[in-house]
């Protein structure tokens, strides 16, 4: 018996016909997505206290316990609720922070003497004390910290016995008064200076973070612009930080809110700013990048630079196939730079060698820098005594044809297009890897274990600009530990410690900078990383933000500007700056111009 | 349909002409042929390797891949990492159809076994199986799948469909367990125990053809299910792993560029839909012609 309902023999009908007309309007007739800034700043020239100023992350914050982070996110987050004795001019000089004036170093360039200045308060309360400061270098060199902090000050009198736990305080650091604490060094130091501006030296209070009932992993107490009630922070979806109302660098901060949203993809960030409901973004994928490099209206508020930092693979050196000098060479010169830098619209700059163009020690002709050679990747396979050949339309390598590698990356469609990069390129010369998709967090935690991650996407961003930023954390011995190792390929060269060793206290300029010119040739033809590119990085922020300058130390730091209110809805003056496409054009063949 | 298959299927030839003069029938039965076909041929009809990167000459300078009609080798474009987008398309639906062809007969074969076994036998047997079903329903499925490939160390495609199978034959558990309490009481079934057939045999020869309607039917929604389920997964990254493709999964690769290229989501995005179409449509021109008193 047929059916006589209509409804069902007209069913399938209706719901074919019903779909068509969805597809139809959003083709037609729904709004396309703004060209153009929604909000516009009230006009005023002054800078204005108030308002919420909301930014975000697409990862998940670990930390704000500055002994412990050492990433962008958490930075991030660590330069509002916390202040460093010493802190960067736009410039990228040092000034005085929380201290009177620059320290007073003595003759022999060993000792320097910081004055503390007076009425600074924590956010839970006290006044920060020598001791305090005192306190925060224990606490972060103690041997329980495990800090990735150690390396920049190993030369700090003292430090080493400490660690090793001979001695219940570190010698070199002596509190002379109240507010005057003195360090003592075992050699002048070149950046003794600028490890003192660096978070895992902001001053925490003794009270709060020796009390054993609170979990500092979780909680913050600086002297910092803004505060953080751990109730406010809803772990991997959002951090609001507050006005700090006893600020001692008043009249700053001039925002009453932050809000740092965590976990945001690249795409639906973007999507937010552009609605207006985000105030500031820093990373896109390629197609909103395109969009807002070429949107007229949004120049005003873009900012374009090259960023101090590396991006390579990274091969973990104590783990097979990557234990071979060869095998490391050959992926260092199977990767595809120009390919990659294609695919990211151009917003890699390629590079071979472990320092950031304009570096000390930076060489354009660098002897043995990376570069991509397919032939010659192979032939160090061949040395490596893994002979590829083709198999099918495969390359296999001799000896490695069962064996398949972990390579660790970002969560997000980024870390995966870098992942199928990767692996694309690897395969030709017959690395068979998989990929690793993991949370920020337990990508930093895992690596830095020993024996754990044979293969990762790893990259570097500056904390001051000096060789040692780069060449002592990622590639000296010292950055080797247990947990938190930034030495995340396990690299160890006695001759490279050496040099580091040495270049990080000569205090001829150049002496010192043919010592990291030769640590950087003996580290490239050791080949622990791929050495790939440099990032060209774009920020945009809303109209009605103001006094924000990408700093040239600290990755997105906020704490500075100020909000143009009340916000007033942009006229429609970009109204025809960008004709949207049609939006089925892309559907159809040769672009729809048939 | 040939007669023989159709015989199989349909016991009864009146069943045959009603499922053949029900249009959305046999538009379904058409789609779902077509899309079979395709995910079975696919592969080998495919112009290029599913996984070849060519950044060089399918992407434009400013990284965007190029479109439908550039490039004469690439009919439909390429993807965001210069791979041909048709040769992804057919390779994924191969994907997509295999782990649901594969999960559907998983839970076809589970959920008849227990649901005869339980219908037939009763008492505590029956209970329990029963009990395993409610438990079964009351959890929420994507969750638990997405929580065990999490757990899983390295997620692959049997996992996948292992899994889905193993959780998804309630339905149909139910359906054959009330339908087997109804056979069991025919007088056939009557007759032949008191003849002393072995329950083997009263089992397959006689329980087992009767429930198969409702199982059938039930099956050709569950592979449009496991569609869906499956498209999901890859969508959310748990399911096929880089470089391969499915369907779900190139919806994700391409999200991201939906406002420059919006053909990478609409693609695979319009073949799923097609094919859930076409499985639904089947589906339930067969419960028509199988079971016109339901």
């Amino acid at each position: 018996m047929r059916s006589t309902r209509r409804i069902d023999r007209y069913g399938p009908l209706l719901a074919a016909g019903l779909g068509a007309a969805i597809i139809a309007y959003i083709a037609f007739f729904a709004p396309p997505e703004p060209q153009a800034p929604r909000w516009d700043g009230a006009g005023s020239t002054e800078p204005q206290h108030g308002g919420t100023f909301v930014f975000h992350h697409e990862s998940v914050i670990r930390t704000f316990d500055p002994a412990i982070a050492y990433d962008e996110l958490s930075s991030m987050g660590i330069r509002l609720l916390f202040d460093g004795l010493l802190d960067y001019d736009e410039e990228t000089r040092l000034v005085p922070s929380l201290v009177e004036a620059m320290p007073t170093q003595s003759e022999d360039g060993k000792t320097f003497t910081f004055r503390l200045r007076r009425g600074v308060e924590f956010h839970c309360g006290g006044e920060l004390t020598a001791d305090d400061v005192l306190f925060t270098m224990e606490r972060m060199l103690g041997p329980d910290t495990s800090s990735p902090g150690y390396v920049f000050y190993a030369n700090i009198t003292g430090v080493d016995e400490y660690r090793a736990g001979e001695s219940a305080h570190i010698r070199g650091i002596r509190v002379v008064d109240d507010r005057t604490i003195e360090f003592a060094l075992d050699e002048p130091d070149q950046t003794f200076l600028n490890a003192m501006a660096m978070p895992f030296a902001y001053p925490l209070p003794r009270s709060h973070y020796e009390n054993p009932t609170v979990d500092v992993r979780t909680t913050a107490c600086g002297t910092g612009p803004f505060t953080l009630d751990p109730d406010d922070w809803e772990h991997g979806v959002q951090a609001v930080f507050e006005r700090n109302q006893n600020y001692w660098n008043a009249p700053l901060p001039y925002v009453d809110r932050m809000i740092y949203q965590e976990n945001l993809t690249r795409d639906v960030a973007t999507m937010r700013f552009r609605n207006g409901d985000l105030d500031a973004v820093h990373r896109f994928s390629p197609a909103d990048y395109i969009f807002l490099r070429n949107a007229p209206a949004w120049q005003p508020y873009i900012d374009e630079h090259p960023k101090a930092n590396l991006w390579g693979v990274g091969m973990n050196t104590q783990m097979a196939p990557f234990d071979n000098v060869h095998v490391r060479r050959a992926v260092a010169f199977v990767v595809d730079r120009e390919a990659w830098k294609r695919q990211r619209s151009n917003r890699l700059m390629p590079t071979g060698q472990p320092l950031p163009r304009g570096f000390m020690g930076y060489r354009e002709d660098l002897e043995g820098a990376h570069y991509t050679d397919l032939d010659r990747a192979r032939e160090e396979m061949a040395l490596a005594g893994h002979p590829v050949h083709r198999d099918g339309d495969r390359w296999v390598a001799e000896g490695l044809e069962d064996t398949e590698i972990e390579f660790w990356v970002g969560e997000g469609d980024t870390g995966r297009q870098y992942g199928e990069m990767a692996q694309a390129d690897l395969a030709k010369i017959g690395l068979r890897i998989s990929i690793k998709q993991v949370s920020f967090p337990v990508y930093l935690e895992e690596s830095g274990k020993p024996g754990r991650v044979p293969l990762l996407l790893t990259g570097w961003n500056m904390d001051f600009p000096d060789p040692a930023n780069f060449l002592d954390v990622l590639f000296n011995t010292s950055s080797i530990s247990e947990q938190n190792s930034n030495n995340r390929t396990f690299y160890s060269n006695p001759i490279v410690d050496d040099l580091l060793d040495r270049a990080r206290i000569e205090q001829d300029i150049t002496a010192r900078e043919r010592m990291y010119v030769e640590a950087q040739e003996l580290i490239v033809a050791d080949a622990p990383w791929a050495f790939m590119w440099s990032d060209l990085t774009m920020e945009a922020w809303q109209p009605y933000v103001r006094g924000y300058h990408p700093s040239p130390v600290y990755s997105m730091d906020y704490r500075d500007l100020w909000l143009d209110l009340p916000k007033r809805r942009m006229q429609a003056r970009h109204g025809t700056d960008l004709q949207p496409r049609h939006r089925l054009s892309g559907l159809l063949p040769f672009g729809g111009n048939l | 349909m040939g007669s023989r298959i159709g015989a199989f299927f349909f016991s009864d030839p009146r069943a045959l002409r009603r499922f053949r003069k029900n249009r959305g029938a046999t538009a379904g039965l058409a789609l779902v042929v077509l899309v079979t076909l395709t995910a079975v041929v696919g592969p080998l009809l495919a112009p290029h390797s599913p996984e070849e990167q060519n950044l060089e000459e399918l992407l434009h300078d400013n990284g965007l891949p190029i479109a439908p009609g550039e490039n004469p080798a690439h009919p439909l474009g390429a993807d965001t990492l210069g791979r041909d987008e048709l040769s992804r398309l057919l390779h994924g639906g191969a994907v997509s159809m295999q782990v649901a062809l594969f999960a559907t007969a998983l839970a076809v074969f589970i959920g008849l076994s227990i649901g005869i076994i339980s219908g037939y036998f009763g008492g505590a047997v029956d209970m329990f199986a029963m009990r395993g079903v409610d438990i079964l329903l009351s959890l929420p499925f994507l969750l638990i799948v997405i929580a065990i490939q999490r757990v899983v160390d390295r997620p692959e495609l049997w996992t996948l469909f292992l899994l889905l199978g193993l959780l998804s034959w309630t339905t149909l558990a139910r359906v054959t367990r009330a339908k087997t309490m109804q056979v069991r009481e025919l007088e056939y079934v009557q007759a032949a125990r008191a003849l002393g057939m072995s329950r083997r045999r009263i089992l397959l020869r006689h329980v087992l053809p009767n429930v198969m309607g409702p199982a059938i039917v039930i099956g050709t929604t569950l592979v449009a299910q496991m569609i869906i389920v499956e498209s999901a997964m890859s969508f959310l990254g748990f399911g096929v792993q880089p470089p391969n493709a499915s369907w779900g999964s190139m919806l994700r690769e391409g999200q991201q560029y939906l406002s420059h290229a919006p053909r990478l989501v609409l693609y695979p995005g319009l073949l799923i839909m097609a094919t859930v179409f076409g499985f639904n449509l089947l589906g339930e021109g067969l419960r028509d012609a199988l079971d016109p008193k339901d």
